[in-house]
């Protein structure tokens, strides 16, 4: 019976530790430690259910092992403040005034294609419609807006993590070469850029790596 | 908050009991039925083993495992199971000497099993 409680719990904080290392974007709005528990009661309470040669005090005991580190790991959490970012993570700011902070978003195992999507679920369609952006130890994305915000359309993303995106390219009737043409006048070279984005009225949002992003212009042709 | 520390702290010390009477129980009722392997073993030695031993062995054992089920995994009990009726059924047609590889088995099984379920590092991972 012991083995079963130390079996879980050993389970129990390596699930954790994993979860904590695969970052913000394995996690569903929930903390890392109540994605594990969720993960894990569904089966114990399942396998010895259906499984009639394992005896049901089996699954029994291994819920009560799960009840008891779970109440740990809130009492840590509430009363041994540091163990609070161990165990649940804390929050990563992925857009500061300077644009996108990329380190933070590789630290959560995030592109910028995901954050671009964050943003889109919370209402935001230009990168430059919040001063902050971050994600919770919970994985839910978080913004403080900007009050100038006049996005009124979706900006396409031409350029993603130095990689230019060739299907937007066309959608949004912006050549290769001009683009590249873009890029030089910037002083950039495509693997440099960490984001541009166009709007359908010509807004360019762009930010070269180390540098603040700016806000420019280009022609579009394209109809989205 | 005082009444979660109260709830987990009685889970704790409801689950240490357990684990401790489980670990006694399983062991006593392992090393009686070891015993009595034991004895039929040297009565099977001695070629004086008869229906009757060997029904009682068995006797014995159902009684236990009925409450054994409740801890153990049934497969584990049915291995018991099915060497000592293979020991049974050799005793009834005196066949003595095969009837001692079987209990040689049934013994050795009898000293392992509570041991797979103890906490060990080997167990745990």
């Amino acid at each position: 019976m012991a083995l079963i409680f130390i079996r879980t719990a050993v389970i129990f904080v390596t699930l954790l530790f994993i979860m904590r290392l695969m970052g913000k974007s394995q996690i569903g709005e929930m903390q890392p430690f109540e994605f594990v528990i969720t993960l894990l009661i569904a089966e114990l309470a399942c396998i010895p259910m259906a499984d009639t040669s394992i005896p049901l005090l089996y699954g029994v005991i291994a819920i009560v092992a799960i009840f008891v580190l779970h109440q740990i790991v809130w009492l840590l959490d509430l009363w041994v403040k540091p163990m609070k970012s161990v165990i649940c993570g804390s929050p990563s700011i992925v857009i500061n005034r300077n644009g996108i902070v990329e380190r933070e978003l590789r630290k959560n195992n995030l592109d910028v294609s995901d954050l671009i999507e964050s943003m889109r679920a919370a209402g935001y369609f230009s990168l430059d419609d919040v001063y902050y952006g971050l994600y919770e130890a919970n994985g839910s994305f978080s913004a403080l807006e900007n009050p100038d915000k006049s996005t009124s359309s979706l900006s396409l993303t031409l350029i993603e993590s130095g990689t230019a995106d060739n299907k937007n390219l066309k959608k949004s009737g912006v050549t290769r070469e001009k683009l590249d043409e873009f890029l030089k006048k910037q002083n950039a070279k495509l693997k440099q850029v960490i984001v541009l984005t166009v709007s359908p009225e010509g807004r360019v949002y762009f930010q070269k790596k180390g540098e603040k992003y700016k806000i420019l212009k280009l022609e579009v042709n394209g109809e989205w | 908050m005082v009444k979660s520390i109260i709830y987990t702290l009685t889970a704790i010390t409801l689950c240490v009991v357990l684990f401790v009477c489980v670990e006694i129980y399983v062991n006593k009722q392992f090393e009686e039925f070891t015993a009595a392997i034991d004895t039929l073993y040297k009565k099977v030695e001695d070629e004086t083993a008869n229906r009757e031993d060997g029904y009682a062995v068995k006797q014995m054992w159902l009684d236990k495992k009925s409450k054994l089920h409740i801890f153990l995994p049934h497969n584990d009990i049915s291995y018991v199971d099915y060497w000592l009726n293979e020991t049974c059924g050799l005793i009834y047609t005196g066949e003595y000497d095969l009837a001692l590889g079987k209990l040689e088995v049934l013994k050795e099984i009898a000293s392992t099993l509570p041991d797979s379920y103890a906490v060990k590092l080997e167990n745990i991972f």
